[in-house]
């Protein structure tokens, strides 16, 4: 090994072995960003705009300026606060993924000056030499000089679920495919080597790729595109309708520097102060449902993506699948049986009274060397931590379920030799004493590759007795090999011989090495065969997705017919359709000939995917609704995701990888991997799947979907903001959006799984039909009412609607004290502007009114209210009465702080908007039954949102 | 096309039915007397001329352009105080509220333009801005109903002693309980409000100083002259400032 010397050495030149953390946003930018993104913008601008006209009116010497100072406060206020509950909230999350990541000071044994030592990994240099062995995770990229047995798992790096065997070989020009090299943060599954380091931290595979990682740019989230857009949509309506409304004011001969206060109020007034908070707390309540479900979503944005995204790109093993083997099906006395592949099997249902599967159950039993950990006698047999190989593990913990301790069953049979498997022989042998005490022969078993144990077979049971292996028996074998084969699962043979007590008298000395047994003319038992399993929820949860109109791509690592396997068994690619080898077959035509138009689904291997450019992907991925990609590389993921992106969906992607983070990166939301996941996978990542569950995802795309009400809630929104431009209404009016987040919790309509998710071009958070709809009939509807209310105060005073047209200068002069009114009555300053007060506080209270048939439409955008249920959900309604309570504290608790300038109203005037409320209620279900009756009428285009 | 006929449509009928709800409520009022008084209790006060810039008077009494629109402001004012104007106005019993409740038709009572003195503007017709001692109308804002109690009179004190000598018609700045209560524009048309007139003789030592006078109504206990917010119920403050 190095010298001590010479590896400060180069530890001084290269550095520590470890990878650079991504940069961390400093907290204090983090909590910046929350305060001046998107929306808080507007409202910063609204706050400067009210302190602007509070200085002019300050300098100007009238007399109650401070309105708008408190104005620009209330604003101010509504950004810091929701900047800091946004900030908190992410925070969070953070700290939940923080706590994931509690990384133990890894150790790497080395040698250094001649001897063995125990560092640091992250001391390691060029050109150490490391030992490695089972279980450890491997310190560096390392070169193997010598191995035993040597087997590493690169699924985080290459996406490949099976161990992969190392030794010190040269196989391949691609360092990736070498066997002789192994990488830095894989893990060694079992055997011994050694090895020199040639790469260490950010030089290496992995360093590498993370860094690619970086360099991949963050697309900007569909609700951050939104929230610009309407941003843009409300600062034009509010500038707009402030300058016309300044050209009014100027040429009836206002004052200019009155008129830009004017001016400024209205754009003011259209800041809509609640959104932000409304949205944010919608948000963050979608979120704490969905972390319930097991999303943890890392930014609140991301809730809204899901909800709207078209496309899934997932990994199969661990997310589709249990990410552990099970025995899927069974073949013995020439017949195919199914075994439970459920997560929580407690029994197996096939027929067991053969004979045939007493002898095979036995093999199973005793041709194994896997073993449960001991204490875990108390957890469910399935959950059991296993020591062995995947394959081992399924068959112990099957046999387990169906003979029970299986443990024992060994002891009672015990072992006498054992040859265990290796990939030359393929097959694994052992010799048992059986648990008869009558029968002193040897029972000999083994299982391995079925043709090989074929091989050596020459009977074969059927119904417990042995029968010539002739010609037919071996075709059925083979017909049943090759449908298990098709199916994409693992098989494995299993035969057995009783040793005559003759040959092999109980003292008889086994010599493995010398073979001195038979080990062939052996009698065929039976055929088992494994899969990784779909989880039971996924099928459930994939149709989900294609009613709503998201299409599941699969990418896995894995071979071609195993991934269509499961694709088929999930509903990936349904029962019916066909992929272009499919058509071939059955047409027994060349695959060129067939019609690729034809094929619905469609498998595409890694090795093709390579060669093809963007172009020919692009026509896969809009030509095939069912797409599977195979024996991927994590990188091509990369390609896919563009690929989608390019098709304009919203793209979510699944990956626990390193490798998989540029993907998750790039994916409009990445979805890591709670448990199998990588820390760059999960830093990479929108959210994190707690349970790595595919159907935690469509729950969550099921909640982001309901947050759909996000834009009912900007909408409920807009009408007040055009009743609150007219009369400078009271400050206070910005409270109503409060109840809206109520809207959050409503149930989702009823058919919101079967909608297509919104195409993020086309449909926007706010679009047209939905600003027209809220600003130009339900706010003008609104103001109607309200404006009768307002109208109604004044008249009853003695101001009728005649006399208040065109008074704004004189009413608003400090000088005129002496206002005359319809009746002759005069007026003081103070008088009048009390009665404005109450005219404001009638309005406030009339839109209070009026907003509760609103909220209660906006619970749909389809369906009749009727329909939806009026008091299935009842937050809307502790919304609705908190909204009015709100309204009458305001009236009359706090009728006499003047900053918030409401005055106690007359009880009558509540019930003046009533009808108002009814007609809109009845007028927007005349809407959304015309439209359920006329879909695709000119109606239909018009008034649907 | 069609969504612009729509919107003319759904506009349409929304004027429709806001002017159709207002004329409703319209019918449910009376014309002769507002549905509610309860926001003005209390009357303020107001003062005649009024100057535009915020009830502060300038005025060279050697200059009459510079106050010809106070003068042209009070004649105005006066007008309809004139003897011809009052023909079928009566005399009414002073110091006694004048109830005719059960009046189809609302009497007015005289106002003798006489009892302003000086301030009537029939001997000075430049009331008497141009001898440096100008006239002010204080008036009480029109209230339906309104009956005062006790003896209301107008008092106005400058906020520096001695820099004014202040005189007022009719005497004690008195206003005569006959002309309450007021029945309103439609039944009382020819009412005319009680004016006091104040004539500040201002101190030759205090010409070019502001004078900040203050007029407070007393001796009525239930017209409020001290309200916190409202500077103009029952009091009103007005500056003058007259050079040579």
């Amino acid at each position: 090994g190095l010298s001590s010397a010479r590896a400060a050495e180069v530890l001084a030149r290269d550095g520590p072995n470890a990878l650079t953390p991504p940069k961390a946003t400093p907290e204090i930018v983090k909590f910046l960003k929350q305060m001046v993104g998107g929306f808080s913008i507007l409202l910063w601008i609204g706050a400067v705009f009210s302190w602007i006209s509070f200085g002019i009116q300050l300098a100007q010497g009238a007399e109650s300026p401070f309105d708008n100072l408190y104005l620009g406060v209330v604003l101010a206020l509504v950004v810091i606060l929701t900047g800091i509950f946004a900030y908190y909230q992410e925070a969070k999350s953070t700290n939940i993924m923080a706590s994931f990541s509690k990384m133990i000071p890894q150790q790497a044994l080395v040698i250094r000056d001649s001897e063995k030592k125990e560092l640091p990994a992250d001391q390691l240099v060029v050109g150490d030499l490391v030992e490695i062995k089972g279980g450890d995770r491997i310190p560096a990229d390392i070169r193997l000089i010598s191995a035993q047995g040597c087997k590493v798992d690169n699924s985080s790096l290459t996406g490949e679920s099976e161990p992969q065997s190392r030794s010190c070989d040269f196989t391949h020009e691609n360092p990736l495919e070498t066997r002789n090299i192994a990488f830095y943060s894989t893990t060694c599954v079992e055997g011994t080597a050694t090895g020199i380091v040639i790469n260490t931290g950010d030089r290496t595979i992995i360093g590498r790729i993370a860094s690619l990682a970086s360099g991949v740019g963050n697309e900007k989230t569909p609700i951050a595109i939104e929230i610009e857009h309407f941003v843009y949509l409300v600062a034009g309506v509010a500038v707009s309708i402030g300058v016309v409304f300044f050209i009014i004011s100027v040429s009836m001969r206002y004052k200019i520097l009155d008129s830009i206060i004017f001016l400024i109020g209205i754009i003011v007034a259209n800041v809509p102060e609640g959104l932000l908070a409304t949205v944010t707390v919608s948000l963050s309540l979608t979120a704490k449902r969905m972390a319930k479900k097991n999303c943890l979503v890392k930014n609140l944005e991301a809730v809204e993506t899901l909800g709207s995204t078209s496309i899934i790109c997932s990994d199969k093993t661990g997310t589709l699948t249990q990410n552990r083997m099970t025995v899927a099906h069974l073949w013995f006395d020439n017949q195919i049986y199914s075994a439970d592949t459920s997560e929580d099997q407690t029994t197996q249902p096939f027929d067991q009274t053969s004979p045939s599967w007493t002898a095979l159950s036995k093999i199973v039993t005793l041709c194994n060397r896997a073993e449960f950990r001991p204490g875990q006698e108390n957890l469910p047999i399935m959950k059991r931590v296993v020591v062995g190989d995947a394959s081992e593990t399924a068959l112990l913990k099957f046999s387990e379920v169906i003979l029970g301790d299986v443990m024992e069953i060994r002891a009672r049979n015990k072992k006498v030799a054992e040859i265990p498997f290796n990939s030359t022989n393929k097959f694994q042998l052992s010799i048992h004493e059986t648990d008869d005490p009558s029968d002193k022969r040897f029972l000999l078993v083994m299982k391995g590759a079925p043709e090989r144990i074929l091989e050596r077979c020459s009977t074969i049971m059927i119904n417990g007795k042995e029968e010539p292996l002739d010609s037919e028996k071996a075709e059925a074998f083979q017909t049943a090999y090759m449908e298990l084969g098709g199916m994409g699962e693992r098989v494995l043979g299993f035969c057995h011989l009783y040793l005559p007590e003759k040959e092999f008298p109980d003292t008889y000395q086994f010599d493995t090495d010398a073979m001195n047994f038979p080990t062939s003319n052996l009698c065929f038992v039976g055929l088992l065969s494994m899969i990784d399993p779909p989880r039971s929820t996924v099928p459930d949860a994939v149709s989900k997705c294609r009613s709503a109109g998201i299409k599941v791509i699969m990418v896995t690592g894995d071979h071609p017919i195993t991934a269509k396997a499961i694709a088929k068994s999930v509903g990936i690619i349904s029962a019916t359709s066909e992929t272009v080898e499919d058509i071939a077959k059955r047409l027994n035509i060349p695959v060129e000939q067939v019609n690729r138009r034809e094929a619905t689904a469609a498998v595409v291997n890694g090795m093709e995917l390579k060669d093809m450019n963007s172009e020919q992907l692009d026509e896969i991925l809009c030509n095939h609704s069912e797409i599977v990609f195979a024996r991927t590389s994590p990188q091509q993921k990369l390609i896919i995701v563009e690929g989608c992106q390019r098709q304009g969906a919203v793209v979510a992607v699944t990956g626990d990888g390193v490798n998989d983070s540029p993907a998750l990166k790039k994916a409009d939301i990445g979805i890591a991997m709670g448990i199998a996941g990588s820390d760059a996978a999960k830093n990479a990542a929108d959210m994190v799947l707690l349970d790595d569950n595919f159907a935690s995802i469509v729950t969550g795309v099921e909640e982001g979907k309901n947050n759909n009400h996000l834009r009912t809630e900007t909408l409920l929104i807009n009408p007040q903001e055009t009743g609150q431009c007219c009369p400078q209404g009271p400050d206070g009016l910005f409270l109503l959006q409060i109840p809206s987040v109520a809207l959050a919790y409503e149930k989702a309509e009823s058919d919101i799984m079967n909608r297509r998710p919104r195409n993020k071009r086309r449909d926007r958070l706010v679009n047209e039909q939905l600003a027209v709809y809220s600003y130009l009939q339900i706010g003008i509807m609104q103001s109607v009412g309200a404006f009768v209310t307002y109208f109604t105060v004044y008249a009853e005073q003695g101001f009728l609607p005649s006399t208040l047209l065109g008074v704004r200068v004189n009413w608003e002069s400090n000088a005129i004290n002496d206002f005359e009114d319809s009746y002759g009555q005069q007026w003081t300053k103070y008088q009048r502007t009390y009665l404005q007060w109450t005219g404001y506080t009638a309005f406030f209270v009339s839109i209070t009114i009026q907003q509760v048939a609103d909220l209660i439409i906006r619970k749909t955008r389809r369906n009749s209210i009727f329909r939806q249920g009026l008091f299935r959900n009842k937050v809307i309604w502790v919304g609705i009465f908190s909204q009015i309570g709100i309204a009458l504290i305001l009236t009359y608790g706090l009728g006499h702080v003047t900053a918030l300038n409401f005055t106690p109203l007359r009880f009558q005037y509540w019930f003046v908007a009533v009808p108002f409320a009814i007609l809109i209620w009845v007028y927007d279900e005349i809407r959304k039954l015309l439209i359920r009756r006329y879909p695709g009428s000119w109606w239909d285009k018009n008034m649907y949102y | 096309g069609l969504i612009l006929l729509f919107y003319l449509v759904f506009y349409g009928f929304l004027a429709a039915l806001f002017t159709f709800t207002l004329w409703v409520m319209l019918q449910t009022l009376s014309s002769d007397i507002p549905k509610y008084r309860d926001r003005i209790s209390s009357p303020g006060l107001m003062i005649s001329p009024k100057p535009d810039t915020a009830l502060e008077f300038y005025f060279n009494k050697s200059d009459s352009q510079s106050y010809l629109e106070y003068v042209t402001t009070l004649k105005n004012f006066l007008e309809s105080y004139n003897d011809s104007k009052q023909s079928q106005n009566i005399d009414c019993t002073p110091g006694r509220i004048f109830e005719q409740n059960d009046a189809v038709v609302k009497k007015a009572c005289r106002f003798n333009l006489s009892d302003l003195g000086p301030c009537s503007g029939k001997e000075d017709t430049n009331f008497g801005y141009s001898r440096g001692t100008p006239c002010v109308l204080v008036k009480m804002n029109r209230i339906i109903g309104l009956k005062p109690e006790g003896e209301p009179h107008i008092q106005c004190t400058p906020k520096d002693e001695g820099t004014v000598a202040i005189t007022y018609f009719p005497p004690r700045g008195q206003i005569d309980l006959m002309y309450f209560p007021y029945y309103g524009k439609s039944l009382h048309a020819h009412y005319l409000q009680p004016l006091v007139a104040v004539q500040l003789a201002i101190h030759p030592n205090s010409t070019k100083e502001e004078i900040a006078i203050e007029c407070k109504i007393l001796g009525s206990p239930n017209l409020k002259n001290e309200d916190d917010r409202d500077k103009f119920l029952g009091r009103i403050t007005f500056k003058v400032q007259m050079t040579e």
